[in-house]
């Protein structure tokens, strides 16, 4: 729009002597006259990948390139438009690239579906003034001038990229305008991240803005296609970091997808679709990404799991821990491939992670705890199976019991809890909680034991009252047989 | 029909007979009686139990506060919030099966086994819940609340 | 302890003369023959019917006949109350056992022809005592509240519904509303513990009042022989005691039924769940139901189901009208025409709820 107004300006001082500057041999009467009189755009044009595939101005500008004459080449009898405006644009820009016909022509192994996308990505959308959306072509690769991506010069490669797009989304006055809430210091973060660090040193190769966010299917990030959608973060990022190939020179591992993909984590988020289980970002951050520091782990892991990141805080583990430099939760439940947590991680035998400090010989006092807070889950466990078998069995037979089955609700709650508590690393709370656990199963268990003993008591009930009735009644028939014997 | 003639029985097979009747009867007027009585005597719990719809009374429910209705085999949250208003979600907390709770200092609900929050919408707001709680209808007939199904 | 009683009895005695009840019962004798075995399930149909009395009363003790509280109570009946379990299941046996051995009374005094005068009255109030006992059966089974009994009372109103001109207001009347509703409930509950045992009352009295006056009728056959070939045992205490014998055993086999197969309670009653599947009424009323599937949506100009329903209506009214059409075993002559058309009846009513019991 800018370059709009100059380009009008221009026009309109220095229409007139151009028809003498006009050599009727070049076919392209406009560059010919344009840059006889030194305007800007023709100037920009000289290197531009279009003129270098011989394409005139009035490819896009309309008029006849074949005519010297001003005035004839740019009638509008013969289709000239002179500058373009708003969507004008695009559709200028699509009537080529958007026809795999035409562009084969040129031998171009461009794609043509960018104008799709644009159209329906959210640059491509939202409209602030009638008929004229926020981004035409032009905004991001330049009118005149435009070059390769692949050329440096070009304000979307991968090492111009950022200042272009902040041209408008580190401006907060102008972003007001289509999205308030959207926060406007992504460079600054991204200049503090692992990527932004290596792009500043002229590494192509690291992500820049289009790397996750794509150039031209923009979306909004809750938008379920948004290549950075909470569910489609994962594959954004291992694109490159799953790639061996691509990271090569970097020396870091690319196995986070494949271990991501399997862990709890990956499973509740890819397969399960549960929007809030943490994706790649959520951890390592996205403009800022790095990886957490070792005492941060906690506080990033805490940012969800809070009540185990709070009892561990005020553990003696903490300390312990931070003096090792020791990375908080990962230690003992690993980062990427992170598992479901169950008991047997708990205690001192082999597949245990308390083990691998505590032993019979170092920490003696940690090895006794591990193994008596396993011991106690692992009897609660039990017994709310075992009382659970008592319920079935009474429920099996017929017994109403629904009231010491949802009592049983609480034994569950316990466990659970208990597991939680073990972040504590504190012997009495948690035999607090285990023992409410205990207290609850042996209730049910009574409760249960008693329907089945009902259940029998019944049985026996019958047996006892058919014994009564069948003498009853055999002695009521002798006697009926008496009676008329005699 | 001809009439029964007095003929003599042997004094104590008829004794026996008598006696085994009459016995037997008393037991089975006890096997009868027994199960009766035991029907009539009020159980522990002296009334029906309605959790599925009664969850108490207005009155005495204070505001900002809550509580958990047994609702068949499950559990029920209802909350009074500050203003007054009442509003009742499922008690099983989406994560883990917990049972949640109302907690006034955050003013949301509350699970503790892993520090799960709803919003008093039943909305899962922070911590691991997957998906929000579930929404009963609160009825209030004069004093008494009432829980249903649906909402 | 003998005279006390003996004391007792003269001092009742005094005052209501016993003496001439003892006299009337040591006379009335009751007649032996090959069909003597149809005799005690009058007997059995009363003693099933005192126990739907006696538990009938206890449930109500528990019992709660609202929309919100009907299962929850049954269900508090079944799980919290000491024996409630079997008193509830006997109930429901109870109920079924009673349908069929008063079905099994009604068809031997069908056979053996005891209708024909003059004990037309006696089997007048036996067929409206059966009647009833359809409308206790139908209106109990609503009771608990469940999904089961609401479907089926759904359907059953519905078909109440088709009859003509008074159809439709027999229907708002029994369900107290377009649609099944808690209305419903109280009705039923209404009809089931205050209406038809009062109505039952009066009819039972008038039978066994009429039984106790008239004596058993004897098998036309056999009506006209020689006194003495007929032979005869007392009522009292002979026939009493074979019947108190019945009693004793259909008893046991209740305490049986109700112990090893109590009585599903199943799941709440909801208005917006979708009916369950293979939904069927109670077994007395699957041949009805049975016909009227079988039926064509239309037979000439007139609705299938509204045909159906005046099918049964009629064959019901000749049914019961049959002492007064049946002219000839008044006169103690015999009429095959009727064994033909009872036998055909039987063997109808087998055949469709059979067949309904297996579709």
């Amino acid at each position: 729009m800018k370059y709009g107004t100059k380009i009008l300006t221009a026009f309109f001082f220095l229409s007139i002597p151009c028809a003498i500057a006009a050599s009727p041999k070049n076919p392209d009467q406009c560059f010919v006259c344009h840059e006889g009189m030194g305007d800007k755009p023709s100037s920009l044009y000289k290197s531009d990948v279009h003129k270098l595939n011989g394409i005139s101005c009035s490819g896009c500008h309309g008029g006849d390139a074949s005519k010297e004459d001003q005035d004839d080449a740019m009638k509008k009898s013969i289709g000239f438009i002179g500058v373009p405006h708003g969507d004008e644009i695009s559709t200028l820009c699509g009537s080529c690239h958007a026809d795999s016909v035409k562009m084969r022509q040129y031998n171009s192994k461009l794609p043509t579906h960018q104008m799709n996308l644009l159209a329906a990505s959210v640059h491509g959308k939202n409209a602030i003034k009638g008929g004229q959306h926020i981004v035409q072509c032009t905004t991001c690769h330049n009118s005149h001038g435009i070059v390769s991506v692949k050329n440096p010069k070009s304000p979307v490669h991968p090492l111009r990229v950022t200042q272009t797009c902040t041209q408008c989304h580190a401006n907060a006055a102008y972003m007001r305008l289509y999205n308030p809430s959207l926060p406007v210091d992504q460079l600054d973060k991204y200049r503090t991240s692992v990527h932004g660090l290596r792009n500043a040193q002229g590494d192509a190769k690291a992500a820049v803005c289009s790397s996750c966010h794509s150039g031209h299917d923009i979306q909004p990030a809750g938008s379920a296609k948004s290549h950075v959608n909470a569910a489609n973060i994962p594959e954004t990022c291992a694109k490159c970091h799953a790639s061996a190939d691509y990271m090569k020179e970097y020396k870091i591992p690319t196995d986070q997808y494949e271990k991501f993909t399997k862990s709890v984590h990956g499973v509740a988020l890819l397969q399960k679709h549960d929007l809030s289980a943490p994706a790649c970002n959520d951890c390592h951050g996205n403009h800022g990404a790095v990886p957490p520091g070792v005492e941060s782990i906690s506080k990033v892991c805490g940012s969800c799991h809070a009540l185990n990141a709070d009892l561990f805080s005020a553990s003696p583990h903490k300390k312990a821990f931070d003096e090792n430099k020791f990375p908080e939760c990962e230690t003992c439940h690993g980062n990427h491939g992170i598992m479901t947590a169950t008991v047997t991680m708990l205690g001192v035998d082999s597949t245990a992670v308390c083990s691998k400090c505590h032993t019979e010989q170092k920490s003696v006092k940690g090895y006794r705890v591990a193994q008596e807070m396993r011991l106690l889950i692992d009897s609660l466990t039990n017994d709310q199976k075992r009382a659970l078998g008592i319920v079935e069995e009474a429920e099996q037979k017929g017994m109403e019991i629904g009231e010491a089955k949802f009592k049983l609700r609480d034994a569950h709650q316990a466990r659970l809890e208990s597991r939680t508590m073990v972040h504590s690393f504190n012997k009495e709370k948690f035999d607090e909680v285990i023992a409410k656990g205990l207290n609850v199963t042996s209730f049910v268990a009574l409760e249960a034991q008693r329907a089945v003993e009902e259940y029998f008591f019944r049985r026996w009930g019958l047996g006892i009252a058919t014994l009564i009735i069948t003498i009853l009644a055999v002695s009521l028939y002798a006697y009926i047989r008496r009676l008329e014997n005699k | 029909m001809e009439k029964s003639t007095d003929v003599p029985v042997q004094p104590g097979k008829r004794d026996f007979l008598k006696w085994l009747i009459g016995s037997a009867t008393a037991a089975w007027v006890v096997s009868v009686a027994y199960p009766i009585f035991s029907f009539l005597k009020p159980p522990k719990q002296g009334e029906v139990e309605v959790s599925s719809v009664k969850a108490g009374k207005l009155s005495e429910m204070a505001k900002d506060s809550g509580m958990i209705v047994k609702f068949g085999t499950k559990p029920v949250i209802l909350i009074r919030k500050a203003d007054g208003d009442l509003k009742a979600f499922s008690g099983t907390c989406t994560h883990l099966d917990c049972t949640v709770q109302y907690r006034k200092d955050f003013g949301s609900i509350w699970c503790a086994c892993h520090n799960g929050k709803y919003d008093l919408n039943g909305s899962n707001i922070s911590g691991p819940p997957p998906k929000p709680l579930d929404e009963y209808k609160v009825i209030i007939k004069e004093d008494e609340i009432f829980i249903s199904k649906g909402t | 302890m003998r005279s006390l009683s003996k004391k007792l009895y003269d001092w009742i005695n005094d005052r209501v003369h016993l003496d001439d009840l003892v006299e009337f019962m040591g006379k009335k004798y009751v007649p032996i023959n090959s069909h003597s075995v149809w005799y005690y399930f009058g007997g059995i149909s009363l003693f099933l019917f005192i126990i739907q009395v006696i538990t009938g009363i206890l449930l109500l003790l528990y019992y709660k006949g609202s929309e919100d509280l009907a299962f929850e109570s049954i269900h508090f009946i079944m799980a919290k109350v000491q024996f409630g379990w079997l008193i509830r299941s006997i109930h429901s046996w109870a109920a079924n056992l009673f349908i069929l051995a008063a079905f099994i009374h009604m068809f031997s005094v069908y056979f053996t022809k005891a209708y024909r005068k003059p004990r037309e009255i006696t089997w007048l109030t036996g067929m409206v005592m059966l009647l009833l006992g359809f409308g206790f059966g139908f209106s109990g089974y609503l009771l608990p509240w469940n999904e089961l009994a609401f479907f089926a009372t759904k359907v059953g109103t519905d078909i109440a519904g088709v009859v003509p001109v008074i159809g439709k207001p027999i229907l708002v009347f029994l369900r107290g509303g377009e649609d099944v509703t808690g209305a419903t409930l109280s009705r039923f509950f209404g009809l089931h513990v205050a209406v038809f045992p009062g109505i039952f009352t009066v009819l039972l009295a008038t039978h066994l009042l009429l039984v106790q006056r008239q004596g058993m009728s004897e098998p036309l056959e056999l009506a006209n022989n020689p006194a003495h070939v007929r032979k005869t045992m007392p009522f009292f205490p002979n026939f009493l005691l074979r019947d108190l014998l019945f009693w004793l055993i259909v008893l046991n086999i209740l305490a049986i039924l109700a112990v090893f197969f109590p009585w599903e309670l199943g799941k709440k009653a909801d208005a917006f769940a979708s009916a369950p599947a293979g939904i069927k009424p109670e077994w007395y009323f699957l041949f009805m139901f049975q016909t009227l599937k079988y039926i064509p949506a239309h037979v000439l100009f007139i609705d299938g189901e509204v045909l159906g329903v005046l099918l049964f209506g009629i064959g019901g009214l000749l049914w019961i009208l049959v002492p007064f059409w049946d002219k000839k075993s008044s006169r103690g002559e015999r009429n095959l025409i009727v064994n033909y058309f009872g036998i055909g009846v039987v063997i109808y009513m087998l055949l469709l709820t059979i067949l309904g019991w297996l579709t």
